[in-house]
């Protein structure tokens, strides 16, 4: 959809301007247009009503910070701003648009915070700073605690409102890494913005293999901390463990059914790993796919009919897609020696995975058909592995490594943008981007 | 992608736009989400639909001197050599297979003996791939020393992929190390 306003969308326009919550955007942005017109948004200071003025500190450069993690926005700096927003804005006085539209903005983002006991009550308002109209207007309320996934829902809003599909602003990704002077790996969860880093595990054993239920409560994992693996579900806020698969030899866990009643997982059993999947309720096991090849990492799709996995039944490592319940398969990695690590996008129209080319391993996306490949992730010094895609299927969170160097990274899905996630952490691996909140 | 808005709509929705937001900026707008303000510990939908399982103890933060026998990730010290594997091959090569003799040897003469037979990985590909290929190594150590003899009984294998290196080096002398099977006497 282009941003273009015709005289014979008059009448349209109007009868939008009519309505409280128009049906679509007047301000559009086109995601899928590479390299298309960023669109000029200024967020204005945050006023605080009854409360401590400090409440107000750091949302704007929450919601700036996550706006700007998006290719979709120029932000008009503060310094430019040539209104200061008051409570009075919120009651019915109009803001100075003409103002906002001379320093370049095209839409504004007003907020207020009001404390009222222990209690927040903060409202953000996006308006189009063209035609002067409210865009997305939302009351919230929570502790102060709160304050941050408060503004990363809002960022969701505004980026809903811009481009029809949601924001993946208070995701989470989970990870693992060396930890301090042991030599084991725990579980560790950052914000997609790089914030709230914290460790999930810390038994000084191996931890590995993070997989997201679908609804972003629980995290599978593989644990050495009995001294053999053991594939576990831990609920990430209250920490409460259960046992899920426990039968075989290694085991790591690959991918939830959509509708968290599955397990998928590659267990070994006699030194043969194949394809199984467990019933998070109840434990019941079935074989998914076998042979006397190694078969891992299986990646459920969005719409559980189908799991790509890795077998190296060809003699080598390469990805393969099944239908569940049907014999055979397809092959869709090709020209690589080895490919592993299949991440299915949200929907169900790529495959990531990572690929050894020419001594180094790039990340690459496919059609679930094996057609279309393309580069995503590339370096020259170093390996790109673990592709994991966000839950908007707009982003891809993987490892970079180079010798003692390792580091999470994001970058769009065509390859255009990226930025360091996490670093400074030994050996980190494994990525998990959490489902949508 | 240019935006051309005619002048005189542009003009007509902003008057209507500026009365609308004198005239019924209350009424226009700003939804509520009082209710579904995130909190974390929001109920929503888990998969695990029994009751909450109690929560298993993470074990104990101690050093792993401190827990009972060598934590799972030192290195234990073997009086026999690792058996050494080719790149993402599971084959028991020649200089293994006289490892393993020794290693027959002794179990048969120590029938009370059990061993683990450990398989690791190098650093080369992804975690989960290595972790089944270091099982594959193990077993087939495994399946090697019961050809020789060895009661299956004793013996077991545990594999750790690529997670405990012998050698932190990025080069093929350091994989070469890591790409083995290493015995620890139970």
């Amino acid at each position: 959809m282009k941003r273009s306003i015709g005289a014979a969308a008059g009448a349209f326009l109007l009868a939008l301007s009519l309505f409280p919550s128009p049906a679509f955007p007047l301000l559009y942005i086109d995601i899928n247009a590479p390299g298309g017109k960023r669109m000029p948004i200024a967020v204005a200071d945050v006023v605080v009503g009854p409360g401590d003025p400090s409440l107000s500190r750091g949302i704007p450069k929450i919601l700036s910070n996550d706006l700007a993690l998006t290719d979709l926005f120029d932000l008009v700096p503060p310094t430019a701003h040539i209104e200061t927003v008051t409570a009075a804005h919120f009651s019915g006085k109009p803001l100075s648009f003409p103002g906002w539209k001379m320093i370049g903005a095209e839409a504004v983002v007003i907020g207020k915070v009001e404390a009222r006991g222990d209690r927040l009550s903060i409202e953000m308002r996006l308006y189009d700073a063209t035609q002067g109209t409210l865009m997305v207007g939302k009351r919230y309320t929570g502790t102060p605690g709160q304050v941050r996934s408060i503004v990363h829902r809002f960022a969701n809003e505004i980026v809903y409102t811009f481009t029809g599909v949601r924001g993946v602003f208070g995701t989470e990704i989970a990870f693992t890494a060396r930890s301090g002077k042991s030599r084991g790996k725990e579980l560790y969860i950052v914000g997609m913005d790089g914030q709230d880093l914290r460790k999930v595990t810390d038994n000084r054993s191996f931890n590995l293999f993070p997989r997201w239920s679908p609804d972003g409560q629980w995290l599978a994992y593989t644990s050495f901390r009995t001294g053999t693996p053991i594939v576990y579900l831990r609920n990430v806020s209250t920490g409460a463990e259960k046992e899920v698969v426990r039968f075989g030899g290694s085991k790591a866990p690959g991918g939830f059914s959509p509708d968290g009643v599955w397990l998928y997982a590659g267990v070994s059993q006699a030194g043969n790993s194949d394809i199984y999947r467990v019933r998070v309720v109840g434990g019941a096991v079935e074989k998914v796919e076998g042979g006397w090849g190694l078969e891992v990492s299986p990646s459920p799709s969005p719409d559980g009919r189908r799991i790509a996995f890795v077998s190296d039944r060809g003699g080598s490592p390469q990805i393969y897609v099944k239908t569940i319940g049907v014999a055979g398969e397809t092959r869709i990695s090709n020209g690589a020696s080895y490919a592993t690590s299949p991440s299915w996008s949200p929907a169900g129209d790529r495959i990531a995975y990572a690929a050894r080319s020419g001594g180094r391993f790039i990340v690459e996306t496919v059609a679930p058909d094996g057609s279309d490949p393309r580069e995503v992730a590339t370096a020259t010094d170093g390996d790109c592995e673990d592709p994991s895609f966000s839950p908007d299927g707009r982003s891809l969170v993987y490892t970079y490594r180079k010798m003692d160097y390792s580091a999470l990274k994001i970058i769009s899905s065509d390859g255009r943008r990226q930025r360091t996630l996490v670093s400074g952490l030994g050996d980190v691996g494994s990525p998990a981007w959490s489902p949508g909140r | 992608m240019k935006r051309t808005i005619s002048w005189k709509w542009a003009v007509l929705a902003l008057s209507v736009a500026a009365l609308m937001s004198v005239g019924c900026a209350k009424k226009q707008t700003v939804k509520s989400e009082g209710a579904q303000a995130p909190s974390a510990a929001a109920a929503v939908e888990a998969p695990v639909k029994e009751a909450p399982p109690a929560p298993v103890a993470v074990a104990p933060a101690m050093p792993p001197a401190v827990a009972p026998g060598v934590a799972v990730t030192e290195e234990k010290i073997s009086q026999f050599d690792d058996v050494r594997f080719d790149f993402d091959k599971s084959e028991v090569k020649e200089d293994g297979r006289k490892t393993c003799g020794v290693v027959a040897g002794y179990l048969m003469k120590h029938p009370q003996a059990k061993m683990l037979i450990e398989g690791h990985c190098d650093e080369r590909g992804t975690a989960e791939y290595n972790m089944a290929l270091g099982e594959r190594r193990a077993t087939a150590v495994m399946t090697y020393l019961v050809s020789l003899g060895v009661p299956k009984a004793a013996l077991s294998t545990v594999s750790f992929g690529k997670e405990k290196p012998l050698d932190p080096g990025h080069n093929e002398e350091a994989w070469a190390k890591n790409r083995r099977a290493h015995f620890v006497l139970k």
